[in-house]
């Protein structure tokens, strides 16, 4: 810490000095001008222009006219044969086409040094030639790309086929596809890099043909290469295909996997077993040999093969513990390693395979050296930690003193709130526990600098706190927020309060005392917040307080806002109805993440969807004229519905919108025959009951291999009936073409159709999950005058989890209070959902479910609004 | 070579640097011209037409000149007037045989005798109908007329050879003139 400390103040002083410190953009350009100079000067001219270069690198940014302009001072540059200078040049090259006008002039003077016999210009000028050449102009550089992807010179060749990668990606597909000769040979080569990226280029040319990469990929196995580089990569390229497919149907690319663990370069065997425990579905038996030779791996002498063998393992552990039982000798010989990441990684492996009785020995080692490690390995010690907790419940009271004491000493945000995450975790896992956890989180806030840590734990406190058996205890440390921190927190913890003021009427008359004293806060929101929760409480009416402090509404931010700025925009008498806001599509983070889910060192393995997907629709859909006018996006269906078998001439995937009164059925249609064009690509669907086809938006061309979306505009009729089948099929005129350019052969088509698998529409359809984080308070504010009730058999249904599992499901609803997870040694559960039915309307079930031979349910609908109560218990039937 | 360049440098007998800027229509043979002069070793086998321009360095009796052999595609003549401020003389390639386009030719030597750089400038022009192999081709004077030299401001020394840029015909005669004007001017 000492060391890092004293590096940070140096760091801190040098940071006034230096060379290009304090540059001006515009004196820097200024200075440009020398370039212009007949005669020139090397040294000057490479000063100012690894200034310019180090400027627009700090993220200075030059207008297209300054950009312009110091580009046509730098192509003067090319008269001087300085090398450095020229190099300079170059990068600079590069940088300006990103800016500049009229970089395309230096094609010449770039092509006469790629061929020229200056071998230091020749790889650098090819790069720079790749950049500054649009897709319009490669055909003129063609000629020079073929030669000088087989040349001799390495660098030359390797500059040239990373280059013609780069124009590929950016679209010049069909004239980079006609390099594959040359690609090919280059792969042959003796020299290492080029035999890489010749390979690299192959894959990426071939990349959508999942039969020509299989191919290939057996093909240089069997011929054997030179190049490590080239087998790891063909062993990633031999995942991504393995990946998309059955396993058991390409045995031969699996086979490759197995024989790459007995390679002769650690490197490739390391990328081999690494690869093998990243395919899904890998059984444990066919993880063993990955394992034993990661197991060599542990004793190498080398610490970066030693590290990368345990890291990986540390991986296994968390799916396949058993698997590494074997390797623990080898481990604990590691857990006292020098290198600390490896000891650390070798513990926490150790603790995901070994027994209970070494729980306590293995947390004692890594105490000893936690002040060692960087806040990375910290996390990856917490995580650990968290999956020690789902095996050994009866070490949660060591494992909690433990958090909390790494709670206490420093670190950074990401460790802390993985502590904090894993605490919380601990707490919604063992209600016995719930009282020492939340004690120990309410010390960490009384000095916590994190403002997201803090409002999120007294969120906590509020939810937890008034159901614990002395809530009172808490209210200090919440208050002492108030007093202390900044006005986020201030107001997070004024929330808090009022949520124990609501639950836990003996603490009503002081909280309110609390709140008042709030009123003179200098922040608006925690004024306006406490006068509010004053105001509800005072009333002292349960659907009150439930409404707007114990269950607040749930919309999505943006759409809020969108339908505001909408609402403003209009002038209008009617009311803002709140109804018309799309709700929050992914709930926030009420439950956090099982404790079942783990994280490595800071990547998560099981990622959550970050960008909101409704955002993404909303804006594409909103794009299209037909779609404006059908009020706001409800809901769009989860994940989407393939219909097509794999690997058929045609790929078509199916989501579903939810509109007030309409249907939107999104086609992504992919054509994977490279022969054919495709023209006026549509969906056609056959009319069900309560539903009528309104109108087709199709695809005006689809070319090979670029997915293009069709879309359908379906009316609800009727809105007694929620659920149909629609029959689909894919018409569309077919233009045969030269698979080279993509051109068709000829002007006429001709009509062909193909059949699609069909697209259900059920109640989840029409349902948006939302969180109820006090579900008893809500229940009670819709009250029972507006439920429905019944008893089912469930005879489908395996036993209880099974059940609620289905139910959650097919309502489409959000389990709350945790109800989701059921204690498998009990035959009776209560599931608690909670959703809004499409037009706005609340709906909440409790299904209290029992096993007695078969599941029976006994299920109650409430819901201010009686056609969604009755049709959520008719869907069940 | 190094060695005898800076040797000679040391002595004054090459102490001259010219920039000189080559332009004219596309394929009328202004890369074929400048290879011509390039040494031995560094001569492009094969002449390509040129997208942007091109730097090229060479050395005629004493002088060092530095040569912007620019393309002459009508996308790129805007980009020209970039090398005007430095340059200390201009080479203006004519195809001798392509009567339709020496109307084009005209204006673009006039468009850049308009120029404001240019024309504050006292610099040579140095004039070359090229192609004169060529079985179409127009002599020296029939294109000096079609191109309305004779309207050059006083100030620009100006002359026109015939040549070819193939075999070299007619270009030693054109440089040693453009040699002796930039001797003389500076
Ligand atoms: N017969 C004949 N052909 C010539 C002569 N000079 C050049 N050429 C040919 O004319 C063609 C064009 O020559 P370039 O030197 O590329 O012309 P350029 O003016 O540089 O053209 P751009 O770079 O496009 O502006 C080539 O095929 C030359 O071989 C000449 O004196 N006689
Ligand atoms: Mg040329």
């Amino acid at each position: 810490m000492n060391v890092i400390r004293g590096y940070k103040k140096d760091d801190e002083e040098g940071g006034k000095s230096g060379p290009f410190q304090n540059l001006e953009k515009s004196t820097v350009l200024q200075e440009a001008r020398a370039f212009n100079d007949n005669v020139l000067n090397n040294k000057k001219c490479t000063l100012i222009l690894t200034k310019i270069l180090y400027l627009m690198n700090q993220g200075v940014t030059l207008t297209p006219a300054e950009a312009t302009q110091t580009f046509f001072a730098i192509t003067k540059l090319w008269q001087s044969k300085d090398i450095t200078l020229r190099r300079l040049v170059y990068v600079s090259v590069k940088e300006m086409a990103k800016i500049a006008n009229d970089v395309i002039i230096v094609t010449s003077s770039l092509t006469k040094d790629m061929t020229g016999k200056e071998d230091q210009y020749r790889g650098s000028a090819i790069r720079a030639l790749c950049v500054i050449t649009d897709n319009t102009m490669v055909q003129a550089i063609e000629r020079y790309m073929k030669q000088a992807i087989v040349d001799r010179n390495p660098s030359v060749s390797s500059a040239a086929l990373v280059s013609a990668l780069h124009i590929f990606q950016r679209g010049a597909v069909e004239i980079v596809k006609r390099w594959v000769n040359e690609a090919q040979e280059a792969s042959t080569s003796d020299h290492l890099m080029v035999q890489y990226h010749a390979i690299g280029l192959l894959y990426h040319i071939r990349k959508h043909d999942r039969l020509a990469v299989t191919k290939m990929v057996t093909k240089l196995s069997r011929s054997g290469l030179r190049s490590p580089f080239g087998y790891c990569l063909l062993i990633r390229i031999a995942c991504k295909v393995l990946e998309r497919e059955e396993r058991s149907s390409n045995n031969m690319l699996y086979d490759f996997l197995e024989s790459c663990l007995r390679h002769k370069n650690d490197m490739v065997v390391y990328e081999a077993a690494r690869a093998m425990v990243n395919l899904s579905n890998i059984t444990a038996r066919e993880l063993q040999p990955a394992v034993s030779v990661l197991q060599m791996f542990l004793s190498s002498p080398k610490a970066v093969t030693r590290f990368a063998a345990v890291k990986t393992l540390n991986r296994i552990a968390m799916i396949h513990p058993d698997v590494v039982t074997s390797c623990n000798i080898d481990l604990e010989n590691l857990i006292s390693d020098t290198n600390r990441s490896i000891a650390t990684l070798a513990i926490t492996t150790l603790l995901k395979t070994g027994n209970e009785a070494s729980v306590d020995r293995l947390m004692k080692q890594i105490t000893s050296f936690m002040s060692e490690i960087s806040d990375e390995f910290k996390t990856v010690v917490v995580e650990a930690i968290r999956s020690v907790c789902i095996k050994f419940p009866r070490k949660h009271h060591i494992l909690m003193t433990f958090l909390a004491n790494m709670l206490r000493e420093e670190g950074g945000f990401d460790y802390k709130k993985a502590i904090v995450n894993t605490i919380i975790a601990i707490i919604e896992e063992n209600s016995e526990i719930k009282d020492v956890g939340l004690s120990h989180l309410c010390e960490f806030i009384e000095d916590c600098e994190h403002i997201e840590l803090a409002t999120r734990i007294l969120h906590l406190l509020g939810r937890e706190g008034p159901r614990t058996q002395k809530p009172y205890k808490y209210i200090r440390f919440i208050y002492n927020r108030v007093l202390l921190e900044a006005a986020t927190v201030r107001a997070a913890a004024v929330t808090s309060l009022a949520k124990f003021g609501a639950s836990c009427e003996d603490l009503l008359e002081s909280i309110l005392v609390l709140l008042e004293r709030c009123l003179l806060d200098n922040d608006d929101e925690v004024r306006d917040r406490a006068l509010l929760y004053m105001e509800v409480l005072k009333q002292k009416q349960k659907s009150l307080s439930s409404a707007f402090i114990l269950n607040p509404i749930s919309v999505s931010v943006v759409g809020l806002e969108r339908a505001l700025l909408a609402y403003c925009s209009q002038p209008n008498d009617d009311p803002f109805d709140i109804k018309t806001v799309p709700i929050e599509t992914t709930p926030y983070n009420e439950t956090p993440k099982s404790i079942g889910e783990v994280t490595t060192g800071g990547s998560v393995i099981k990622s959550a969807p970050v960008a909101s997907k409704h955002d993404i629709f909303v804006e594409q859909l909103s794009a299209i004229p037909q779609f404006s006018k059908l009020g706001p996006l409800f809901k769009s269906s989860d994940s989407p519905v393939e219909l097509t078998e794999s690997e058929t001439e045609y790929v078509v995937r199916c989501v579903k919108h939810t509109y007030l009164n309409h249907l939107v059925f999104q086609f992504d249609v992919t054509n994977t025959l490279n022969d054919q064009l495709l023209e006026n690509v549509r969906v056609e669907m056959e009319e069900t009951e309560g539903f009528s086809i309104i109108s087709y938006i199709p695809i005006a061309s689809l070319p090979y291999g670029q997915p293009k979306t069709a879309y359908t505009l379906v009316g609800i009729e009727d809105n007694t009936i929620v659920s149909g089948t629609f029959l689909n099929t894919l018409k569309f005129i077919v233009k045969d073409c030269d698979p080279n350019t993509g051109e068709p052969d000829d002007d006429q088509g001709y009509d062909d159709e193909y059949v699609l698998e069909n697209v259900d529409i059920l109640l989840s359809d029409h349902m948006q999950r939302i969180v109820k984080p006090n579900f008893a308070a809500s229940w009670e504010e819709i009250g029972e005058e507006n439920q429905t009730e019944g008893t089912y058999a469930l005879s489908s249904m395996k036993d209880i989890s099974d059940a609620v599992k289905q139910i959650t499901g097919f309502l489409g609803m959000q389990s709350c209070e945790r109800s989701d997870q059921v204690d498998h040694n009990r035959t009776s559960h209560t599931l608690l959902l909670a959703g809004v039915f499409r037009g706005g309307h609340e709906v909440l079930v409790r299904a209290r479910l029992a096993q007695t031979g078969q599941v029976t349910m006994k299920m109650t609908v409430r819901s201010k609004d009686l056609n969604t109560c009755e049709l959520v218990a008719a869907a069940i039937n | 070579m190094d060695v005898f360049k800076r040797l000679a440098t040391w002595l004054g007998i090459t102490n001259k640097k010219a920039t000189v800027l080559c332009v004219g229509l596309d394929n009328s043979g202004k890369t074929t011209v400048i290879n011509h002069f390039k040494p031995p070793q560094t001569k492009s086998e094969e002449v390509v037409p040129t997208i942007g321009y091109s730097v090229e360095k060479f050395l005629i009796s004493r002088i060092s000149f530095t040569v912007f052999d620019m393309s002459g595609q009508g996308r790129y003549r805007n980009l020209w007037e970039q090398y005007y401020p430095e340059t200390e003389a201009v080479i203006f390639v004519i195809d001798s045989s392509e009567r339709l386009r020496l109307e084009v030719a005209r204006e673009e030597l006039h468009a850049l005798l308009e120029h404001p750089v240019i024309k504050q400038k006292r610099i040579p022009i140095c004039c070359l109908a090229n192609k004169k192999d060529l079985k179409d081709a127009l002599s020296d004077v029939e294109i000096a007329d079609k191109m309305e030299l004779a309207e050059i401001a006083d100030d620009k020394p100006y002359n026109i050879f015939a040549t070819n840029a193939r075999t070299g015909e007619g270009l030693d005669m054109a440089m040693d003139w453009l040699s002796e004007q930039i001797m003389t001017i500076k």
